[in-house]
């Protein structure tokens, strides 16, 4: 018995033998079952969305389009902290600027505190497939290989549903039934309890309120979520805004 | 252990108990404002809607990793600073690096502070929101508090076997580091998905099981014995508890992400170590119990003791809870809604929060050479207040969980269940106004305590 009553024997069995054995159960296990699904950095996640021209893609160019004041501060808006740090010179929607728009929306939407009522998971419980999912479309349980890239790590799975599940956004709402939720829930979902975000707004040039360089990243993100899903049907959002 | 006052004088560095449980007290009091803050938003009042750096979301941040970091490291640092000299005889490393980690904790958790609110740094990671560039620093600083308790306990135990806090505290001094650089770091830098997943969900797990609980249970051991003058009912069965926790515990995480796409069989183990850690669990209440018999009636007028066995009860009760609710049958219910957020509250409120408070009410008089607390009066309205603050939030936030998880299931129109649940979130607030009005009254009392001029002596009621 004495023995493991000393700080050595504690030290090395309990605290790190013990722990080292959980971790090899708990993550290096799952690592190594998972570790054939390719890893996708922002930039080839860029890529993927302009060749499969996902709904994404054409999400970013309506923001660009809309919003070009809005667009020209995101090409020089730099910040080492999302990894952001470069200005990029020929400024339109192409494979830089989506990866740069991806960075600073995701970095914007941790700093919220977003994933603390939205999370990012569909589970094949609790009818989640048909309340997050897209019906009709594709089987839409979460699966590891959509969470494989640089833009979960760490995971976003979130911890409590106070608001939706986002993971398949893209093909509920769009853009800008987003751009008004964002500047006040209230006025696109009443009774929701959500805090408006007017920081990520600004007044042009006519006085319109429209989204920021910071907005524009952050719907951009947003409106990434869930595009690499089979295409809904056109008709599809019209009929989930009417329910 | 030493003998008289003078020796304890010198082998307890007074200063840094104080400095600690102040700083912890203060904390705790803006860890708990803020988590008032963030549930107005959801009852549709928030005060400072359109402040940026006051948005509901950042705040929330502020509740959790102030909640670990300024109230939990820095209340459980200065009662280690107490005991550990105590119960091994041997004084800390150095009262000057004791300083130094003093200040670099109180910098740390304000830079931290400033980064989420102002800077918009933040980790996705609940508990470990600080951003990723200060992580090493805190892995720097728990080494050094390796180094600073790590010393007397091994000193202590090259005379002979340590007594239990020992172990509980061994373990933990290097569980930490391990911890906080496993959940910090890896996720972020070398590995992605759901294997990153899988390292978060233990970090979630491990900070609170492998830091706060056996620095808890170990101060338990510690304080308990010593109110009660009596020594714990069974050896063995400190042991049984202390290596089923050790066992046991770390491999708890997956536990939280259920039905995610970790691998099946890393959430198969996750359910079984968490009911299996129930059995340890309660063979540590057990013990505790049994060293109460015969001494229950000084529950009534001792409120240290009192706290640390509400506390221990709401402990049981919050592991009797997750045996159940971390099965994959009652995941598909509850998990994403309140009921987590009770259960939460109930673990690191209810039973860390009311220990530590019990602990600090014990060892603060002492510490400024008074017999008793200030107030009686005080001392009993915060005990009352906190714990039925925290019970009517954690059956209010039961019961909402159970309301949104059939909700969801039910496919209702989303907003049913925002709308179902504002009641809830109504009685939230007013248990949270409770709670924190009980913290001031607790806070007051220290401060009068510290004040105080004239020697406050105890009444005795009994031989």
């Amino acid at each position: 018995m004495g023995k493991m009553e000393r700080f050595s024997f504690v030290a090395l069995v309990a605290g790190i033998i013990f722990f080292l054995f959980a971790d090899f159960i708990s993550w290096a296990l799952p690592m190594f079952v998972l570790k054939d699904i390719p890893k996708k950095s922002v930039e080839d996640l860029a890529a993927e969305a302009i060749a499969k021209n996902t709904t994404a893609w054409s999400d970013f160019n309506k923001l660009a389009r809309y919003y070009p004041d809005s667009f020209k501060k995101l090409c020089e808006y730099t910040e080492a902290y999302s990894g952001a740090g470069d200005v990029i010179k020929d400024c339109k929607p192409n494979e830089k600027t989506f990866a740069k728009a991806l960075r600073i929306g995701h970095r914007w939407y941790i700093a919220e505190g977003c994933w603390n009522c939205h999370s990012q998971m569909v589970r094949p419980v609790s009818n989640e497939t048909l309340r997050f999912g897209i019906p009709g479309v594709s089987n839409t349980v979460s699966y590891p290989s959509e969470f494989q890239n640089e833009l979960q790590a760490p995971v976003l799975w979130g911890t409590k549903r106070i608001g939706q599940d986002l993971i398949r956004v893209a093909a509920v709402h769009d853009v800008s039934w987003h751009v008004a939720h964002l500047y006040n829930p209230q006025s696109t979902s009443p009774g929701s309890v959500m805090p408006g975000y007017p920081w990520f707004f600004e007044k042009d040039k006519n006085g319109n309120i429209v989204p920021n360089e910071r907005g524009i990243a952050l719907l951009t993100y947003v409106m990434w979520l869930g595009s690499w899903e089979v295409k809904p049907p056109k008709s599809f959002r019209i009929e989930t805004a009417e329910k | 252990m030493a003998a008289n006052n003078q020796e304890l004088q010198n082998l307890v560095n007074y200063g840094l108990v104080k400095a600690h449980v102040a700083m912890g007290l203060i904390f705790f009091i803006i860890v708990a404002l803020m988590g008032f803050l963030y549930s107005l938003q959801l009852d549709g009042i928030y005060p400072l809607a359109g402040i940026e750096f006051l948005s509901p979301g950042r705040v929330r941040m502020i509740h959790t990793a102030g909640a670990a970091y300024g109230f939990l490291v820095n209340m459980f640092t200065g009662l280690l600073y107490w005991a550990v000299p105590r119960f091994t005889g041997y004084r800390i490393l150095s009262n000057a690096l004791g300083w130094f980690m003093f200040i670099a904790l109180q910098a740390a958790v304000l830079i931290t502070v400033v980064a989420i609110l102002f800077l918009g740094m933040a980790d996705n990671v609940e508990w470990g929101e600080t951003p990723w560039w200060l992580d090493p620093i805190i892995v720097f600083w728990l080494l050094l508090h390796l180094l600073q308790f790590g010393a007397p306990l091994f000193k202590a135990s090259q005379r002979g076997p340590l007594y239990v806090t020992g172990w509980y505290i061994a373990a933990m001094l290097v569980w930490t580091p391990l911890v906080v650089f496993m959940g910090n770091l890896i996720p972020r830098f070398w590995a992605v998905g759901s294997g990153a997943g899988a390292v978060q969900s233990t970090f979630i797990h491990d900070l609170v099981g492998l830091y706060v609980t056996p620095v808890a249970w170990g101060l338990m051991y510690y304080f308990v014995p010593v109110i009660m003058k009596k020594p714990m009912w069974s050896h063995g069965l400190s042991l049984l508890g202390f290596w089923g926790l050790a066992f046991f515990y770390p491999m708890n995480g997956v536990h939280h992400f259920l039905w995610s796409p970790i691998p099946m069989f890393a959430q198969y183990s996750a359910v079984f170590a968490t009911v299996a850690v129930e059995f340890a669990v309660t063979s540590v209440l057990i013990n505790f119990m049994m060293t109460l018999r015969g001494s229950a009636e000084q529950l009534k007028y001792n409120v240290p003791l009192r706290y640390m066995y509400t506390g221990a009860i709401f402990y049981w009760i919050t592991c009797f809870q997750c045996a159940f609710h971390v099965t994959l049958t009652f995941q598909k219910v509850i998990h994403f809604t309140d009921w987590v957020t009770g259960h939460a509250h109930l673990i690191m409120f209810g039973t860390f929060g009311l220990w530590v408070l019990g602990m600090a009410e014990y060892v603060w008089p002492r510490l400024f050479g008074k017999e008793t607390m200030y107030s009686k009066g005080l001392s009993e309205g915060a005990y009352w207040l906190l714990m039925i603050g925290v019970l009517a939030m954690f059956f209010d936030l039961t019961a909402a969980g159970l309301v949104q998880g059939f909700d969801w299931i039910g496919l209702n129109p989303w907003i049913d269940s925002v709308n179902f649940s504002k009641p809830f979130w109504y009685f939230r607030s007013i248990a949270g106004i409770m709670m924190i009005t009980g913290l001031f009254m607790y806070a007051l009392n220290f401060y009068k305590t510290a004040t105080a001029k004239t020697g406050l002596t105890a009444e005795l009621r009994e031989a």
